[in-house]
């Protein structure tokens, strides 16, 4: 701390006149991060609560009132091309979920604690992974998927998906794993554990901050995918949510902006439910620093 | 280690000779923890990649897998039309401005996120939200609030602030295009910002500030002197992968403008998108494909040499 400066607040401010100005200066933050972050929820909520021929017509509507309020739009959701999308993409997450957690945990858990060759380089050759667009390998990728029958699966599209979210996640475990102390895996080794059982019982437990960020980010990865699902699902019918909307967008069927906000709605909640829930673990899985 | 000699005085297992062996146990078994990584960074990122350069030396119609040897042709093309050159500086004003907004905008997110009191939990969640939900759902709340019709944006942009013509379509226009690209993206891919940020300065010890107050530290100075260095490598690492996602970005784009109007929002993904399957030029967009690449290994290489991200800041908790 450099002593020339004069103590006290900014700009000469007695210290409670510099705690007056930062309180305001919070609350006014506050208030545009609200109104920022929150509106487009609330637009799509209220949108999605509006009759269908309200939200068509050429009129600004900023709250369903009872003569115009209505259900209806959700039954938009039974609708079985709908349906099928939002299956699809539920299904894909979770694969992806799954594959990513496994396959961080155990490369993470070696890259951290097993002495082998290359293992630094092999990090960071990892990380040039995140270089490619998914267009880039989209478009070679539709060709080899094509040939070796994996082209319009869903599994096909887990393997893409999961492949792109390696890197960072192994990345985050590896990191995460390191701040463990091996002293409580030495521990277990003493009373007669296993590596196995000390990876099971010992490292995996306390992991549980990263291993929740690192599902967070497959998550948010296979939620929000609409380019590799776009080139490798490319049948409407087994398509995933992004792409098949857009497409049923372009036809000309019977599809009201009303009917996309509650669909848009009940695709928000499972992520607005993660996010309040998970948060506290998901900060401390992504406090790493450097790569 | 206390695992490894329990283990061969096992019954029932097969006893493997390690002192023997040229290689060490501790390497078979680092190597086949990182075996499934490799399996699957070979068959989505190298497989491609070299599918890709040897794709882009040949001629190719999309609908006619038959390759043509077509050499450096293809490259010579992708160098000389003016799409490429456009597409590229349009690319790099989206990178950039995207990435300068969204670091402006998750820091003071996380700033303000860290020191509020009341309503943390649910702000934060609201905040995350955004990165969390799907692209789609961010492009169709933005085409109907800048829908010409009924948008709400539209009309208060039109008849409030004069940006634009009353039946005009924003999205559609030359002028506002790319700029509402920014900005769209920016509600969203912020958080991302936030969310690694935020996680840092929770890690920071509530003893530090008490220590600098004891000495006479204004706010300014604390963050000065006690946020920003242990925010630095942080900021530097998530500038690097912001500007890698958003120069490689395609659907927001595309489900918002699809490139147009005109050219005014085509960067190099929408233009190798659109070289596939407007054009049909298979072995084309595959040579921009590999220059794309080649043009951020580039940048990333110069950017590590900047900032070396990978340089662990010196923090003492």
């Amino acid at each position: 701390m450099s002593q020339s400066e004069s103590p006290g607040g900014i700009f000469g401010l007695s210290y409670d006149g510099e705690t007056r100005v930062f309180e305001a200066l919070k609350l006014v933050s506050t208030a545009i991060i609200v109104l920022v972050g929150a509106w487009p929820i609330y637009w799509i909520t209220q949108l999605a609560f509006t009759e269908y021929e309200t939200v068509e017509d050429d009129v600004v509507t900023v709250f369903p009132t009872p003569d115009i309020f209505t259900f209806g739009n959700f039954t938009v959701l039974t609708d079985p091309e709908m349906y099928t999308y939002m299956f699809n993409t539920v299904v894909v997450a979770i694969g992806t979920i799954v594959t990513v957690v496994l396959v961080s945990l155990i490369a993470g858990y070696g890259l951290a604690r097993l002495d082998f060759p290359q293992k630094e380089n092999f990090a960071r050759i990892l990380l040039i992974g995140y270089l490619f667009s998914p267009i880039v390998i989209g478009i070679p990728l539709y060709q080899i998927w094509q040939s070796i029958g994996l082209l319009g699966t869903r599994f096909g599209l887990i393997i893409a998906l999961s492949a792109i979210s390696m890197p960072f996640a192994v990345w985050l475990m590896w990191k995460y794993i390191m701040t463990i102390p091996a002293a409580h895996e030495e521990a277990a080794w003493v009373d007669g554990a296993s590596r196995w059982r000390g990876f099971r019982d010992v490292v995996v437990p306390q992991c549980r901050p990263a291993i929740i960020a690192a599902a967070l980010f497959a998550f948010a990865l296979a939620w929000n995918d609409f380019t590799f699902a776009q080139i490798l699902l490319p049948q409407t019918d087994t398509t995933t949510f992004a792409p098949g909307i857009l497409r049923a967008m372009g036809q000309t069927q019977f599809l009201p902006d009303a009917y996309l906000m509650a669909i848009s709605l009940a695709m928000t909640l499972p992520p607005l439910l993660f996010a309040y829930f998970m948060q506290s673990y998901l900060l401390k899985g992504f406090q790493v620093r450097a790569l | 280690m206390a695992s490894e000699t329990g283990e061969s005085i096992r019954p029932g297992r097969t006893y493997i000779p390690w002192d023997d062996l040229p290689v060490k146990r501790e390497t078979v078994a680092g190597v086949g923890t990182v075996i499934p990584v490799v399996v699957l960074y070979l068959l989505i990122a190298v497989l491609p990649i070299a599918f890709a350069f040897w794709a882009s030396l040949h001629e190719i119609h999309t609908l006619n897998p038959e390759w043509q040897w077509a050499g450096l042709a293809n490259y010579r093309e992708v160098l000389n039309i003016s799409t490429f050159w456009g597409s590229l500086w349009r690319g790099i004003v989206y990178m950039v401005g995207s990435t300068l907004l969204q670091l402006g905008v998750g820091l003071w997110m996380a700033l303000v996120l860290n020191r509020i009191t009341r309503g943390q939990k649910l702000l934060t969640a609201v905040v995350f939200t955004a990165y969390l939900i799907p692209t789609i759902i961010v492009s169709l709340v933005a085409m109907r609030v800048f829908d010409p019709a009924s948008g709400v944006f539209q009309m208060i942009g039109a008849e409030w602030l004069g940006l634009w013509g009353g039946r005009e379509a924003p999205l559609g226009s030359r002028d506002w295009a790319m700029q509402l690209l920014i900005l769209i993206g920016t509600w969203k891919f912020a958080v991302f910002v936030t969310i690694f940020t935020l996680a840092q300065l929770r890690a920071i010890p509530d003893r530090f500030y008490e220590a600098a107050k004891v000495c006479g530290a204004n706010r300014w100075q604390m963050f000065r002197d006690i946020t920003l260095p242990r925010l630095m490598g942080i900021v530097t690492v998530v500038v690097l992968l912001r500007s890698v996602f958003m120069f490689n970005k395609f659907d927001i784009i595309w489900q918002l403008t699809e490139g147009g109007p005109g050219n005014a929002t085509t960067t190099l993904p929408v233009l190798a998108y659109k070289t596939v399957y407007t054009d049909q030029a298979y072995g084309l967009a595959n040579a921009i494909s590999v220059v794309m690449f080649l043009f951020l290994l580039a940048s990333a290489i110069i950017y590590f040499q900047l900032f070396n991200p990978s340089e662990e800041v010196e923090t003492t908790t």
